[in-house]
């Protein structure tokens, strides 16, 4: 795989801010680093003050501008501390992206073991969360007048997996949210799509290194042959669509997977 | 099977419904009255349980009415027991969980937290529950699923984005536990029907397509009951097994997904 050249496309969001949820590992620090090469202020809603700060160091690393702000994404206090402490911090809110998910959206489930509690925690991060991130920005974005809104998605939130019913529904939910808001919101100029991707996470890496044959046949069926690189493959997709470039689009689920689901 | 020819001249296979047993599981808003006339039309036994008096007061002549709730799963397994008693086991079963806190036409922004979890998440679960209460009566019988939902979540509808996003979800619930339930000869499916053939509450949604905007191809309404309930009635039938986790289209050629 060639690297990703960030420095061909410098400063494509140079001065905008962008809040992404769920950002202390994972995807979400993969968005937080890719935000920030591309220019724009960084605000890390992590869970825990710790992973944040090292997603926030990260990114200023690479000469990005980064806050960290703890935050339980299903408390909306915690929600509008966060987007307040963003636009005090620079000035208001360009961008929103909505990556937190539950810990169980991994998880197997039957749809006859789920217990009241699971369903809770699943459904308060990915719609609860939605909603409050939503909310709290909406203001900001409008202002603006390049306003984007984007819900992290899933392949399940298109086919419907048979791995956890939840998941597949709160993912699916969440597709419905992002086609709504953004009727909603094009009089304000607001954009409003949501990302499926394939991302080779850490969780990826061990379960595909500890069995090569599962690992080849999995490979099979990405065109592209691999999964995504978290920074250089999902964030630069979400760079473009958070940019200009991509003003035009929105209502959609983009799949950012190597051309894993086509059925689009 | 032997085919008819309704008032419309559509033909038809009375086939599909004569002699089966369906239930109608409904919460809030009446979307299934329309479709309850239309299996009786072609000859099922038709049973339907309701969190709604007015929905069960609508009900035609013929149909077996069960008051239930589904606010956990307790209530649901209580609901799905009684209509198990009053009506026997099912051939076929047609949900639609719409609660009617999902209908207030308001923007996001003016949405309380409450509001939202009313809207957009308590159907979820909702349906959750009813698919499991149905599990243990439905598996291993050949019995087919079908959930019924306006269109518009298709397309998203602004003023009502917390029935947008149930609608979704629950359209991903359904392809999830179709897959779940395949291998026990249990087909689940979804319906997408012209919203106001569903309910004349929707007349006031703000729908994404207007007349001079999206043309809807047959140019006209639909009738649930001589054009939805006998494709639900497919469903059901033997000649329908192979689809599920399908989500059909029944907009008179609105939108055209994908």
């Amino acid at each position: 795989m060639t690297p990703m050249d960030w420095t061909r496309q410098p400063g494509l969001l140079k001065g905008r801010t962008a809040i992404v949820t769920g950002a202390g590992g994972g995807i979400g620090r993969g968005l937080a680093c890719a935000l920030g090469l591309a220019g724009a202020h960084v605000v890390i809603a992590a869970r825990r003050a710790a992973t944040g700060e090292e997603t926030a160091e990260l990114v200023r690393r690479d000469g990005g501008s980064a806050l960290a702000v703890e935050t339980d994404v299903a408390d909306r206090a915690a929600v509008d501390r966060m987007v307040a402490a963003a636009v005090a911090a620079f000035g208001g809110v360009d961008i929103a992206i909505h990556n937190a998910s539950s810990g169980l959206s991994g998880k197997s489930f039957k749809l006859e073991e789920i217990t009241d509690a699971d369903w809770d925690e699943q459904v308060d991060v990915a719609l609860g969360a939605a909603f409050h991130l939503a909310q709290a920005t909406f203001p900001y974005l409008k202002d603006t007048g390049r306003g984007r809104f984007i819900v992290f998605n899933s392949s399940q939130g298109l086919h419907g997996g048979a791995m956890n019913p939840v998941y597949a529904a709160t993912k699916s939910a969440q597709r419905g949210f992002v086609k709504a808001l953004a009727r909603e919101w094009g009089p304000h100029g607001i954009v409003v799509n949501a990302v499926a991707p394939a991302a080779l996470t850490d969780a990826a890496k061990v379960y595909l290194e500890s069995d090569p044959e599962r690992s080849r046949q999995a490979m099979a069926s990405f065109p592209l042959g691999r999964m995504g690189d978290m920074r250089d493959d999902i964030g630069a997709a979400v760079v473009a669509l958070s940019s200009d470039y991509w003003r035009y689009v929105t209502g959609l689920t983009v799949p950012v997977d190597g051309g894993y689901y086509t059925a689009l | 099977m032997e085919q008819d020819v309704s008032e419309r001249g559509v033909p038809t296979d009375e086939g599909w419904l004569r002699g089966r047993r369906v239930w109608t599981v409904t919460a809030g808003v009446d979307v299934v009255s329309g479709l309850a006339a239309g299996f009786l039309d072609h000859g099922a036994r038709v049973a339907q349980l309701s969190d709604d008096a007015d929905t069960l007061a609508a009900a035609p002549e013929g149909v077996v009415r069960v008051s239930g709730t589904f606010d956990s799963q307790p209530a649901a397994d209580a609901g799905v027991a009684a209509l198990a008693e009053a009506a026997g086991p099912p051939d076929l079963v047609v949900i639609g969980m719409l609660p009617r806190a999902a209908m207030r036409l308001a923007p996001l922004s003016a949405l309380s937290e409450g509001e939202w979890r009313l809207g957009a998440c308590d159907g979820l679960r909702a349906l959750a529950y009813v698919l499991r209460a149905l599990g243990p009566r439905i598996k291993d019988r050949g019995v087919a699923v079908v959930v019924v939902g306006p269109s518009l979540s298709l397309v998203g509808c602004p003023q009502l984005v917390a029935l947008t996003t149930l609608l979704e979800g629950q359209r991903g619930m359904v392809k999830s536990v179709a897959r779940q339930w395949g291998g026990a000869d249990v087909t689940l499916n979804w319906i997408a029907a012209a919203p106001r053939a569903l309910s004349p509450l929707f007349d006031a949604a703000p729908l994404a397509a207007k007349p001079d905007a999206v043309s809807v191809a047959l140019g006209r309404p639909l009738d649930p009951r001589r054009e939805i309930a006998p494709v639900i009635g497919f469903l059901g039938s033997p000649a329908g097994r192979a689809i599920t986790g399908a989500s059909l289209t029944l907009d008179g050629g609105e939108w055209m997904v994908p």
